[in-house]
């Protein structure tokens, strides 16, 4: 998706966070200025974890990130019904927790290594 | 020497044994924990033979005992339920260098024996008295206490410990393979969840009294509260997370109606105790606790998972047990730390106590009145695995520092703490102590 395309079209991503932000345990590769990066995008964004709710939203408080969702892992249908987006991604570190749940909710999917290179966690030049 | 698993003379698995021979004549005096992780980080420092040597040595000094004073040691040497060395993964050989080792190179990483540490505890000079209680603390207390009581050692330690190392927790070891022998085949290999057969009591428990999953919640909410008090704990060290109604109503099921928190988390930790006759715990540094008496339980199931019907059976039995061998009743609990990992199952354990007088189906009920440690009817004021990981050693600790006096924020105070509780694990097949501020 070029840039343009980007600015176009409405993009929703949940993050799952233990292995896949650097703020979980384990941490992951996706960095919070990442994360504010596509925020500033103007991009739809949440988190999706096995983290308690209430833990979720102290995280995001935390870093002053502003986020649209926070939901368990099973609940990533829920987050595509409540939200019209254009694409629906998820990026997580399991297969069956993070990619297999995605892949039923109807998200596209990205592992946390292939999420850092891809093109919408680089800034607009 | 060569450890002994403790035969099957030194657990009280009996109704009508009588009052326990020992009965106040035992005293758990010293208190040691390391520091919890979530996994293993490969460090030697870190591995589970190093933090058990940190919780063993806390402990001695906890009690003011001198080392050389020590003549027992009581341990647990199975570390895990889940988490396995993955066959062909190579040896961590920086690790096991570091230490003085026995003929297993897992030992001190794996799994503990009472020779690994031993070897690497030089201070103790004088243990004549080894013996594994297998499974659990709660087993290796029973042990303890008897082999004190017995006079096979005056100054005894106790430990169990938990390695967890990254990776999904019992899927690996002999769940990996494609053929297991005998009754784990069907339970494990081709079976559910480690928590499917909880599961199952809990939703016939539910069907037969007219309960609902979500009455849990207090219980929830309740103990992380209180482990978050729990300054030896996982999420009081690592994750300050409560546990309200939303967050655990909102969670996945992972054996419904069990879900995600209904499931105690796998951590690394160790935490030992020193126990001596009452009467030299009367020259030490920390308020003698006193074992009024040990009780098991080895019912076997009649099929592959316990029925409600042999749950409730067995816990009635259980409890019967426990009060007759210590000469109390119901009333004398001052509180109650039976075990929590399923969380479905500590109703269980608390109608078959009769708990404050509650009966069969009347658990989550209680639950929905003030459990706190505030109030008049403490719930699991240690908080558990629910409040503080997967250790199946906080409600011992918590019973000692309760009744020492030494449970900080966590110290219950609707109540005069002069008898506790605790053990577990499964309502079948478990091990209790009954712990007394006072010997009589």
């Amino acid at each position: 998706m070029s840039e343009t395309e980007e600015q176009s079209v409405t993009i929703l991503i949940s993050f799952d966070i233990d292995g896949t932000l650097e703020v979980g345990d384990p941490p992951g590769p996706l960095t919070m200025d990442m994360v504010r990066l596509v925020r500033d995008k103007d991009f739809l964004i949440g988190s999706c974890s096995d983290r308690t709710l209430s833990s979720q939203r102290a995280l995001w408080q935390d870093h002053d990130i502003e986020v649209d969702f926070v939901v368990g892992k099973h609940m990533l249908a829920d987050v595509k019904d409540r939200f019209d987006a254009d694409v629906y991604l998820h990026i997580g570190d399991r297969e069956d927790l993070d990619r297999q749940y995605a892949l039923k909710a109807g998200f596209d999917f990205l592992w946390p290594d292939e999420a850092v290179a891809h093109p919408h966690f680089q800034p607009d030049i | 020497m060569t450890t002994p698993t403790a035969p099957d003379a030194m657990y009280r698995n009996d109704e009508g044994l009588g009052i326990w021979e020992h009965r106040g004549k035992v005293a758990a005096v010293g208190v040691g924990h390391a520091p919890t992780s979530r996994r293993w980080d490969g460090r030697p420092e870190t591995c589970v033979g190093a933090i058990t040597i940190d919780a063993l040595r806390k402990a001695i000094d906890d009690a003011g005992v001198a080392p050389d004073q020590i003549d027992g040691l009581v341990i647990v040497p199975v570390t895990t339920t889940g988490a396995f060395w993955e066959a062909g993964k190579p040896l961590p050989m920086d690790v096991i260098q570091s230490f003085n080792q026995t003929d297993d190179p897992l030992d001190g990483i794996a799994k503990l024996s009472a020779e690994w540490l031993l070897a690497n505890m030089p201070e103790l000079t004088n243990v004549n008295f080894t013996m594994y209680g297998p499974g659990c603390m709660s087993n290796a207390l029973n042990v303890t206490a008897q082999a004190v009581g017995d006079g096979l050692a005056h100054t005894c330690l106790v430990v169990k410990s938990w390695h967890n190392f990254e990776g999904r927790y019992y899927q690996g070891g002999a769940n990996a393979g494609n053929a297991l022998p005998g009754t784990p085949a069907i339970t494990q290999l081709w079976g559910g969840p480690a928590s499917y057969s909880t599961a199952l009591q809990f939703a016939e428990y539910c069907r037969k009294y007219g309960k609902a999953h979500d009455m849990m919640a207090p219980f929830m909410e309740n103990s992380r509260r209180n482990g978050l008090r729990f300054p030896e704990g996982y999420w009081a060290q690592h994750r300050p997370e409560e546990l309200g109604p939303e967050d655990y109503l909102a969670s996945r099921w992972i054996a419904k109606p069990a879900n995600l928190f209904d499931n105690d988390i796998p951590i690394m930790m160790s935490g030992a105790y020193l126990f001596s006759t009452a009467e030299r715990a009367q020259d030490m540094k920390q308020k003698p606790v006193y074992i009024l008496n040990h009780a098991s339980s080895n019912t076997r199931p009649r099929s592959l998972l316990p029925t409600l019907d042999e749950v409730e059976a067995d816990t009635a039995l259980t409890g019967r047990k426990i009060y007759e061998g210590a000469g109390i009743t119901a009333d004398d609990l001052s509180f109650e730390n039976m075990y929590d990992g399923f969380s479905l199952f500590h109703q269980f354990h608390l109608e078959g106590l009769g708990y404050r007088g509650i009966k069969f189906g009347e658990a989550l009920d209680f639950y929905q009145t003030d459990i706190s440690i505030e109030g008049p009817n403490p719930v699991s004021p240690s908080g558990g695995n629910v409040g503080s990981g997967r250790s199946r050693v906080w409600m011992h600790t918590d019973c000692i520092q309760q009744l020492q006096g030494r449970a900080g924020a966590r110290q219950v105070t609707g109540v005069k703490p002069e008898v506790g509780v605790s053990g577990g694990p499964m309502p079948l097949g478990g091990n209790y102590t009954v712990w007394s501020a006072s010997p009589d």
